[in-house]
C-alpha cells in the first residue's frame, strides 16, 4: 500500500505541474492587470512596479522563476496585499477553511449517513420521504439563499437581552464558535442532503442483494443485517463522494465565506482574482491541486479497507 | 523686473502663518461618556497596507490617519488643522515651512522629527519602494523626476532645517498642500524600526506609529484591533480607548451585522434599501455627502462624440431629479459639472439649461442632435459600457431609456468585469463608459486631473488649453479668492465644452448607532479618524 500511495503521490507530480502551467497562463491571459486602478497609474510607477514583481520579464522567464520559487516553498509576494507574502496569507486563511469545512463534514457524514440508512430500512415512509425531500431540497436551494436565511433566523429575528443577535450574522472574530455555528451549519445542510440520497440508493442497492438475503435467511435480527453486514458495502459511494465533497467544501467556500465574511480562502481567491492578484490566486491553486490530489488517495485507500477484494 | 517685484511685494503681504489650537474631541457639556469607550467599524474592503507608502485605498486611508499623523490631519468636520506641525507658512508660492510640536513622540518613545518625514517621502518616490501611489508625494519638487528614476530621492524638495522644522518647496505652487500633508502616504515613519525590521515593521508585534492608536493586532480579512497609543502629544483628549475594524466587502452582509450588533459604524447601505433603511434605523442613518462624482466618460475622441452638440444634448435630456431622488434614492445629489459640492478652491456648474423645464430641453436637444446630422431616420448608435454592478446596471438602464425616447439614440449597453473596464477605458478602447472620480484631497486641483490635457486620468481625451492656462493662473495666485474665482471659471469653461456627462454627486450615508458621539455631516473628504469619536453612555 505503501508503494501505490508513493507512486500516486509521483503520478501527481505532472497534473500538478499540468494545473499551475494552465492556470497560470489563464491569468496572464485574462484582460486587466494587477495594477488597473479608477486612478491611472504613471508609466514610471507602473516600470517601477513591474520591475519588483518581475513582470517585465518574458512570460517564460516569469513562469520559471515562480516555479523556482515554489520549488523552496515560497509562495511569492501578493501584489495586492503588500505587508503579507502568499505563505502568510494562505496560512491565515487555511485554519479558517479548514476549521469550517472540516468539522462540517463528520457532521454531514454521520447525518447523512443515518439519514439514509434509515429511509432505505423504512422505504416509503415518513422518514424516507422526509430524506427525498431533503435531497432534493438540497440540490435546489442554493446555499446563497440558504445562508441569508440562517443569518436572519439566529442573527436578527432571534435576539439576546441586550439586543443583539443569537449568533454573529458574519465575520470570523477570534474564531469562538459562535461565529463558526452558521457556516458549519450551512456546509453540513448542503452536503447531508447528497450523503443521505446517495446513501439511500445504495442501501436499497445492498439490501438486495443475495448475501443480505442469506443473512436475513440464517435469522439474523435486522440491526445486525443493516449496520454489521449491508453498512460496509453500501458505504462505497459514499466514500467516493466524500473525495468531492472535501474538495468542493474548499470551493464552495466561495460562496459559504462569502454569505458569511469569512476570512478563509474562498475569499482570498475571490479577492485575489478580482484583483488580477495572480500569486495569491496560483498560491491557492496550489494548495487545492494538493489537497484533491491527497484527498483522492485516501479515498482510494480506504476502498481497501472496505472492501476486501481491493488490494494495493 | 517689475513683476518680480510685484510678485516679492505680494509675497512679503502674503506670508501666511497657519496656528491652530485643536482638540481631538469637542464632547458637549452635559454628554455622559460611557465606561467602555470601544467602537467596531466596517471597512469596504481588506486594507492594502499600514505602510504609509504602499497605502492607497479609501480604506487602508481611514486605518492609516488612525495609527500615523502626519503635519497635518482632518477633523472632524473635514478641516485642515495642526497634526505634528504646530503652525506653518507659505514663505512663497512653492515653498513651505512647517514647524513641529516638541511633544509628537514615536508609540516607543522617540521624538518624531523633521528627518522622520524626509526620510518617508523619500522612500513614497524612490522606484525601489514601488509604491502604486505616488501622486501625493510628486507634488514635492523633483518629487515625479525620483519616481521616474531621472533624480536620486535625496533631491527630493523636502529638507529639516532643524529636528523641529520642514521646509518643503513643491513643483508647482499649491495652495492645498496642506490637504495633502494630511493624508496618511505624507506620513512620518519611523525610520528605526523600519530599518530594523525591514518588511516587517508593519506587523503589530513590531509597529511603532504616531498616531492617536497602536496596531494590536492585524488578521487579513477578518479584523484590525487599534488600541490608544498613550504616547500621543494629545492622548489626554483621545476618548475611544480600542477601534476594531473589520473588512465586509458585501453591503448587505455588513447590514445584517449592523443588525445583529457586530458594528457600532458601517459603510455603504445596499443598493435599494436605502428607503427601507431610513425608515428602520432613523436618526442611525447619518446623511452626508462626499466629494465624489459619478459621470459617464464620453470619448471625445470618437466619431459618435466629436461633436460638442451631440455631447451636450445627450447630457441635457437626462433627468437627474428623477434620477436620484425616484431610481436611486440613496440621498446623491444632481450634478451638471465635475466639481462637486463641498469641494475647497472651485463652486459647482450649474448650466443654464438646468433650471429649464424638460420639455424644452429635450426640444434644444433635439435640435442639437438635427443640427449635428441625427434624427430619426439616422440616429446616433454608440455603446455604454459599465462594470458589473447593480447601481451601475440601474444608471445604465435609466440613461438608455432617456436617451432612446427623447433623442432616439441607439445604445447598446455593455457590462464587463471591473478591471476589463479600467484596461479598456484607459487604452482608449471604450465609447462611453461608466466613470467616477474620487477626489485624493479637498481641492479642485484634484479633479482638473480629468480635465487637463494630456492627463492619464483624462479618459475623456478631452483638451482645451484655455482651462489649462487657467489652471496654471489659478495656482499662481496666493490670493485664495482669486484662485477660487479662476478655478471656477476654468471649470466652467471647461463644462461647456461637454466632455463627460455628469450625472450625481455621491452621498456618504452611514447607519452609525446613536450612542457614537462626535460624528459630523460636514467631512466631505468622508475620512472621519476614531479620535474624534466617543461613546455617550446608552
Amino acid at each position: 500500500m505503501f508503494t501505490y500511495a508513493l507512486r500516486r503521490m509521483l503520478w501527481a507530480m505532472p497534473t500538478m505541474l499540468g494545473v499551475i502551467t494552465a492556470c497560470y497562463l489563464l491569468l496572464h491571459a485574462t484582460p486587466g492587470g494587477p495594477f488597473d486602478s479608477e486612478k491611472q497609474l504613471s508609466a514610471a510607477t507602473l516600470a517601477n512596479l513591474d520591475a519588483k514583481y518581475h513582470l517585465s520579464e518574458p512570460l517564460w522567464r516569469q513562469y520559471l522563476l515562480y516555479l523556482n520559487a515554489l520549488i523552496h516553498g515560497d509562495l511569492g509576494a501578493s501584489y495586492r496585499y503588500v505587508d503579507w507574502s502568499v505563505n502568510d496569507l494562505v496560512a491565515k486563511a487555511l485554519p479558517v477553511s479548514v476549521g469550517v469545512g472540516g468539522a462540517s463534514i463528520p457532521i454531514a457524514l454521520i447525518l447523512g449517513v443515518s439519514l439514509g440508512v434509515a429511509a432505505a430500512v423504512r422505504r416509503d415512509r415518513w422518514i424516507d420521504r422526509f430524506v427525498m425531500l431533503l435531497g432534493n431540497s438540497g440540490n435546489v436551494v442554493p446555499p446563497f439563499v440558504l445562508g441569508p436565511v440562517l443569518v436572519w433566523i439566529f442573527a436578527i429575528m432571534l435576539k439576546t437581552r441586550e439586543g443583539h443577535g443569537w449568533l454573529p450574522a458574519g465575520g470570523w472574530g477570534d474564531g469562538a464558535w459562535s461565529h463558526r455555528l452558521l457556516p458549519i451549519a450551512l456546509l453540513v445542510l448542503i452536503n447531508v442532503s447528497t450523503i443521505a440520497r446517495v446513501m439511500r440508493a445504495s442501501m436499497i442497492d445492498v439490501l438486495g442483494s443475495p448475501f443480505i438475503r442469506t443473512a436475513r435467511a440464517k435469522g439474523l435480527p435486522p440491526r445486525i443485517v443493516v449496520w454489521r453486514h449491508a453498512l460496509k458495502p453500501a458505504l462505497m459511494p459514499v466514500v467516493s463522494l466524500l473525495g468531492a465533497i472535501s474538495i468542493s467544501s474548499i470551493t464552495s467556500a466561495v460562496v459559504t465565506e462569502s454569505v458569511f465574511s469569512l476570512p478563509g480562502l474562498g475569499q482570498l481567491v475571490v479577492n485575489g482574482a478580482i484583483n488580477r492578484d495572480y500569486t495569491l490566486v496560483l498560491g491557492i491553486v496550489v494548495l487545492t491541486t494538493v489537497a484533491a490530489v491527497l484527498f483522492n488517495l485516501f479515498v482510494d485507500l480506504a476502498y481497501a479497507l472496505l472492501d476486501p477484494r481491493i488490494r494495493y | 523686473m517689475k513683476a518680480s517685484q510685484g510678485l516679492a511685494a505680494a509675497l512679503i503681504a502674503f506670508v501666511l502663518t497657519f496656528s491652530h489650537s485643536t482638540f481631538a474631541v469637542l464632547v458637549p457639556a452635559g454628554i455622559k461618556l460611557a465606561a467602555v469607550q470601544e467602537i467596531t467599524r466596517q471597512l469596504p474592503a481588506e486594507i492594502e497596507s499600514v505602510d504609509p507608502a504602499h497605502i492607497e485605498s479609501w480604506a487602508a486611508n481611514t486605518v492609516g490617519l488612525d495609527i500615523f499623523e502626519g503635519l497635518t490631519r482632518i477633523d472632524a468636520t473635514g478641516a485642515i488643522v495642526p497634526g505634528v506641525a504646530q503652525s506653518w507658512t507659505r514663505t512663497g508660492p512653492d515653498t513651505w515651512r512647517f514647524k513641529l510640536r516638541e511633544d509628537a513622540r514615536w508609540s516607543d518613545g522617540r521624538a518624531v522629527t523633521a528627518d522622520d518625514f524626509v526620510y518617508a517621502w523619500r522612500r513614497v518616490v524612490d522606484p525601489q519602494t514601488g509604491s502604486k501611489y505616488t501622486i501625493l508625494a510628486e507634488f514635492v519638487k523633483n518629487g515625479k523626476a525620483i519616481v521616474a528614476g531621472r533624480a536620486a530621492p535625496a533631491q527630493l524638495g523636502v529638507t529639516a532645517i532643524d529636528a523641529h522644522t520642514l521646509e518643503v518647496r513643491t513643483e508647482a505652487p499649491a495652495a492645498f498642500f496642506p490637504e495633502l500633508a494630511a493624508m496618511a502616504t505624507m506620513a512620518p515613519i519611523p525610520r528605526h524600526v523600519v530599518e530594523r525590521e525591514r518588511d516587517g515593521w508593519t506587523k503589530a508585534a513590531h509597529f511603532v506609529g504616531n498616531g492617536a492608536y497602536l496596531l494590536a493586532d492585524w488578521q487579513p480579512n477578518n479584523r484590525i484591533v487599534l488600541l490608544k497609543n498613550g504616547r500621543y502629544w494629545n492622548a489626554s483628549q483621545v476618548e475611544i480607548a480600542k477601534v476594531t475594524y473589520v473588512p465586509i466587502e458585501d453591503d448587505t452582509t455588513a447590514l445584517r451585522m449592523y443588525e445583529a450588533g457586530q458594528f457600532d459604524y458601517t459603510y455603504r447601505i445596499p443598493s435599494g434599501l436605502h428607503g427601507q433603511v431610513a425608515q428602520r434605523y432613523g436618526n442611525e442613518l447619518r446623511a452626508g455627502m462626499q466629494i465624489a462624482t459619478y459621470y459617464y466618460s464620453l470619448d471625445n475622441r470618437d466619431p459618435a462624440f466629436k461633436d460638442k452638440r451631440v455631447r451636450q444634448a445627450l447630457s441635457m435630456v437626462l433627468d437627474r431629479d428623477l434620477l436620484t431622488k425616484r431610481l436611486l434614492q440613496a440621498g446623491e445629489a444632481p450634478m451638471y459639472g465635475l466639481i462637486a459640492h463641498g469641494t475647497k478652491g472651485a463652486s459647482p456648474f450649474m448650466p443654464d439649461w438646468a433650471s429649464w423645464p424638460m420639455s424644452k430641453r429635450v426640444d434644444y436637444a433635439r435640435e442639437l442632435m438635427r443640427q449635428a446630422g441625427y434624427t430619426d431616420a439616422r440616429p446616433l448608435t454608440f455603446t455604454l459600457t459599465y462594470n458589473t454592478n447593480d447601481l451601475h446596471k440601474k444608471v445604465a438602464l435609466f440613461a438608455m431609456s432617456e436617451w432612446r425616447s427623447k433623442l432616439g439614440v441607439q445604445t447598446k449597453l455593455e457590462n464587463v468585469e471591473f478591471k476589463v473596464l479600467l484596461r479598456e477605458r484607459h487604452e482608449g478602447r471604450i465609447q462611453a463608459s461608466r466613470d467616477g472620480w474620487f477626489v485624493d484631497y479637498n481641492d479642485a486641483m484634484s479633479y482638473f486631473d480629468v480635465l487637463r490635457c494630456g492627463s492619464i486620468q483624462n479618459d475623456q481625451h478631452y483638451c482645451n488649453p484655455k482651462v489649462d492656462e487657467w489652471v496654471a493662473r489659478a495656482n499662481e495666485q496666493l490670493d485664495a479668492a482669486a484662485r477660487t474665482a479662476l478655478l471656477t471659471r476654468a471649470h466652467a469653461l471647461a463644462m461647456e465644452d461637454y466632455p463627460m456627462v455628469p450625472l450625481f454627486q455621491y452621498s456618504a450615508d452611514r447607519l452609525v448607532k446613536g450612542y457614537v458621539g462626535g460624528y459630523s455631516p460636514l467631512n466631505y473628504v468622508d475620512q472621519r479618524a476614531s479620535q474624534d469619536l466617543y461613546i455617550v453612555a446608552h
